[in-house]
């Protein structure tokens, strides 16, 4: 390898880790949550405090766990369970929804990561 | 009125080299490719073995005519595949040339194939996935690929330049 061949190797090795930087960054992370029942907002909560919160829905209760700065469903009255599988929500603009009982929650931050989302 | 043209040394040895080139690339074409837009790119161990040998003319040459016959070849001639895979040799051909040019300026060695190999699979990689974001999928989430193809161009650019000069060494005296 000659010094030029050196030089490219390593400006290369540089570029990779910015470039996971730059393109593999996510959104900024959400400070509330807004929980709508039935398709109408129901509560926003605060992510900075840890606790769970339950939700009256068309079948039955729903429960959310808020933990630093993170909110999951850990309960839900309905068969599949995909809102429980979405696992936690961190960003802004992240959403996940429990159709049957009629609830979804929207991480709310000052840079959403997503315009919308479809299931 | 009957028109000859006289084929020089140099047209025949763009055509060998060529011929080897398309039967590389055809070969490759036959493996399977786990992962979606990243292959070897071995035909490209003959691009860089010209312009180390015969300078960047002819390793022009080579690229061009092996993106278009291989397309001929391949039934891909002015699809979306083929247009991608221009776009990628025009680059990185671009590239080779600006580095040969400046390797000749530099005091000491200038570029080994290593380094020409390196330049162009970035470049290849670089030219081709902005042409497929204007062209065919202008999407921002798009680019959340370009670092994992950027890293495949990385590595698969060392190797087949290590590949070049192995076989440089073996080739030259």
């Amino acid at each position: 390898m000659t010094r030029a061949d050196i030089v490219v190797l390593v400006l290369a090795l540089a570029l990779l880790p910015m470039l996971y930087v730059k393109f593999w960054h996510h959104g900024a992370a959400g400070d509330e949550v807004r929980i709508m029942v039935d398709g109408k907002p129901w509560q926003v909560v605060s992510l900075k405090h840890d606790r769970r919160v339950t939700v009256h829905g068309a079948l039955g209760d729903s429960v959310l766990e808020i933990k630093h700065g993170a909110v999951r469903f850990i309960a839900s009255p309905c068969p599949s369970k995909y809102c429980i599988h979405s696992g936690w929500l961190h960003d802004g603009g992240e959403f996940t929804a429990c159709l049957p009982n009629r609830v979804s929650i929207e991480v709310i931050g000052a840079r959403a990561r997503y315009d919308a989302i479809n299931f | 009125m009957e028109l000859s043209v006289q084929p020089t040394r140099a047209d025949h040895r763009i055509a060998w080299l060529t011929a080897l080139a398309i039967t590389i690339h055809i070969a490759e074409s036959a493996l399977p490719n786990p992962l979606p837009g990243v292959k070897p790119g071995l035909a490209n161990v003959v691009t860089i073995a010209v312009l180390c040998l015969y300078g960047w003319r002819m390793a022009a040459w080579v690229s061009l005519l092996r993106v278009l016959v291989g397309s001929l070849l391949l039934g891909t001639f002015l699809s979306p595949t083929f247009v991608l895979s221009l776009t990628g040799a025009l680059c990185s051909i671009t590239t080779l040339g600006a580095a040969h040019l400046l390797g000749a300026r530099l005091p000491g060695a200038g570029f080994g194939p290593v380094g020409f190999s390196l330049l162009a699979a970035m470049a290849h990689v670089a030219g081709q996935f902005y042409c497929a974001y204007w062209l065919f999928i202008p999407h921002a989430a798009l680019f959340t690929l370009l670092p994992v193809l950027m890293s495949m161009a990385v590595v698969l650019g060392v190797i087949n330049g290590i590949i070049t000069r192995t076989m440089l060494q073996r080739v030259t005296p």
